[in-house]
């Protein structure tokens, strides 16, 4: 019995197991960036399935840079909103009011991020977790009391739109949502290479030491505030960023979609439900969230029901906590013996 | 020296209708520093059993012409009853720390138990009258609501009930020894179990109850258990996570923090004060007011 298995063992060592593993990863990323990258070529591809893709790859790139705090640093940040509001908001106030093009006002709403963010995290972050969650919340619900009242400012409970100046690429505006398939694609791929960057740097080994043990990393020398305040930044100003691209995308923003906790919940929910602190999982998470949201809405809108996929996304969101509490990647990863990262 | 006086009165008018509307806010919040304090979980949910508490004050005017404040006691029981099943589904699995997955599933079951209530209900604003309803009393130059003074007084008695539950009898006793060191309680014999799932129940009941009486001078729609979750989270944390009077004493802080800013600034910033204040709480004085120490 004991032969064959030698043996095996000894095939593996002659095959240049390298070569193979690289070719692989090539196609895990090929495959998947052609089909999106090739998409409006193909028959039967209307707008409407570009859209859901766009949105989907919008998503996802709001889960990579929650997954970025929460994921690996374990922080509980459940009003992640903020950021993406901020990042919202002042792409679209500059454009509006100062013609600055949002390639422009982007790096505005990241560095607004960063303070608040340095602010906030400054304030909350030498506290247990708990505390930190809950202000995160308190500070989504602040902004959307406050960016309702300042009408003059943000639109108020409206919303604001951004002039429309039709294909310019000046504006970074389009009347078709194909220029955004490329464009968030890109901004994905960015996020998933730097996700892998953090994963593999002593920052990422550093951040993922305080999330299981903050005692034993304090005592290895880790600088546990410090880390903390420096994943939640970099969480926020790439939230921010994802926020310029949803506001080209959609056009407009109001508070609830901004600030509100609903909102926070969907940014969170592909990186839950693909695996958490995993690279690949909110790719995964993103595509099936807004894979099941239109189907639901779809099936809703038949039967005349409002409101059907946050019922779904509740259900999600406890399937996920109680029965794969690591994701899909991580039911994948027990199936296959953990080569999944 | 007119504007003055007028400011002042006006501020008077705002602290004693921010004691009735806090009183309320209180009562509302207990019941999530009591499952804070004895099982360390933080329940996002909290707001709509309040909001399931409220409809049931709604049905009993609207369909059957009761008085929804007699109806305390049944919404008691079936707040309590949606809350058991609740901890037995979901939070059995978390009991012992806060942790993101417990912060997770817990927004899960408010997401589910708010669109199960919309789907029920309908998305429409409601409201419940009783026979408080629309009334005031006049007190010098002020005016105060019948409705919310009778909530007052409610909320005080339930909330010396709970102290005197959990103070005074043998099984308050147990919860406290439960709270204080699970193994330690196991060890002299107390099924910390069912204290879990009986402690977890009188919170969620008392939240239930609270909302009936809230319902009698505030309109009930689904997103107001939603709504409602800051004010609560804030009250908690002001007044101490895991002291009830504590908690009721912080919803009284917050109610006159609100009405004030609200009679003297702007009513539609009127929490803005108090998210403020919630972050100056976490950073210099996380326990609150009265607090316990935890870890």
């Amino acid at each position: 019995m004991d032969a064959p298995a030698l043996d095996t063992d000894a095939s593996k060592l002659a095959a240049p197991p390298r070569t193979n593993a690289q070719v692989r990863t090539l196609l895990t990323f090929a495959i998947p960036i052609a089909i999106v990258a090739v998409l409006p070529l193909l028959p039967f591809i209307n707008n409407y399935v570009i859209a859901a893709t766009v949105r989907a790859l919008i998503f996802i790139t709001l889960g990579q840079a929650w997954n970025v705090v929460a994921g690996i640093g374990g922080l509980l940040s459940l009003g992640h909103g903020v950021f993406l509001g901020i990042g919202c908001y002042t792409t679209g106030i500059l454009f509006n009011r100062y013609g600055i093009p949002p390639w422009i006002g982007v790096w505005g709403g990241a560095l607004l991020s960063l303070l608040f963010a340095l602010v906030m995290g400054t304030m909350t972050l030498r506290m247990r977790g708990i505390f930190f969650a809950l202000a995160t919340v308190a500070m989504s619900l602040a902004l959307v009391q406050l960016s309702r009242h300042y009408v003059d400012l943000t639109g108020g409970a409206d919303g604001l739109a951004l002039r429309f100046f039709g294909d310019s690429l000046w504006a970074l505006q389009s009347r078709t949502p194909t220029p955004f398939l490329y464009g968030a694609l890109a901004v994905v791929i960015l996020y998933y290479a730097l996700t892998r960057l953090i994963l593999r740097s002593r920052f990422g080994l550093e951040m993922m030491a305080v999330r299981d043990d903050e005692v034993a990393a304090a005592a290895a020398g880790v600088a546990v505030f410090r880390t903390k305040l420096l994943g939640f930044v970099v969480s926020a100003i790439m939230t921010s960023m994802a926020g310029g691209l949803y506001m080209q995308y959609y056009m407009a923003i109001d508070p609830e979609a901004a600030f509100g906790l609903s909102q926070a919940i969907q940014l969170q929910l592909p990186a839950l439900l693909g695996g958490i602190g995993t690279a690949w999982g909110p790719i995964i998470g993103g595509a099936i969230m807004v894979f099941l949201s239109e189907v639901t809405n779809w099936g809703a809108a038949k039967v005349a029901i409002e409101g059907v996929d946050i019922l779904v996304y509740g259900i999600m969101l406890l399937v996920v906590v109680l029965r794969a509490p690591k994701g899909i990647v991580g039911l994948l990863s027990r199936q296959f013996s953990g080569r999944t990262r | 020296m007119a504007g003055l006086e007028a400011t002042l009165l006006l501020a008077l008018q705002a602290v004693f209708s921010g004691i009735l509307v806090g009183s309320v806010y209180g009562v509302l919040s207990i019941g999530l520093s009591l499952a804070f304090g004895v099982m360390r979980i933080v329940n996002f949910a909290h707001g709509e059993l309040v909001m399931y508490g409220m409809f049931a004050g709604v049905i009993a005017s609207t369909a059957f012409g009761i008085e929804p404040l007699l109806i305390l006691p049944l919404s008691f029981l079936l707040t309590a009853l949606v809350g058991m099943a609740q901890y037995q589904i979901v939070f059995r699995h978390f009991v012992g720390h806060a942790t993101l997955n417990q912060l997770l599933a817990a927004i899960g079951c408010a997401l589910v138990l708010q669109m199960v209530a919309q789907l029920i209900f309908g998305p429409d604003a409601r409201t419940a009258t009783s026979m408080f309803s629309g009334q005031y009393v006049v007190i010098g130059s002020f005016f105060l609501s019948k409705a919310q003074i009778v909530a007052f007084v409610i909320a005080v008695l339930a909330t010396l009930a709970v102290e005197v539950l959990l103070r005074g009898t043998a099984w308050g006793k147990s919860v406290r020894a439960v709270a204080d060191d699970l193994e330690a309680a196991e060890v002299v014999g107390i099924n910390s179990a069912t204290i879990n799932v009986l402690a977890f129940a009188l919170a969620c009941g008392l939240a239930g109850m609270a909302g009936t009486v809230l319902v009698t001078y505030f309109p009930t729609s689904p997103s107001t258990g939603f709504m409602l979750m800051p004010i609560i989270i804030i009250a908690t944390t002001i007044g101490g996570l895991g002291s009830i009077s504590g908690t009721f004493l912080g919803g009284i802080f917050c109610g006159v923090i609100q009405q004030l800013t609200a009679m003297l600034w702007n009513p539609a910033l009127q929490d803005v004060f108090l998210y403020i204040l919630l972050m100056l709480f976490i950073a210099y004085r996380p326990t609150g007011f009265f607090g316990v120490r935890s870890e």
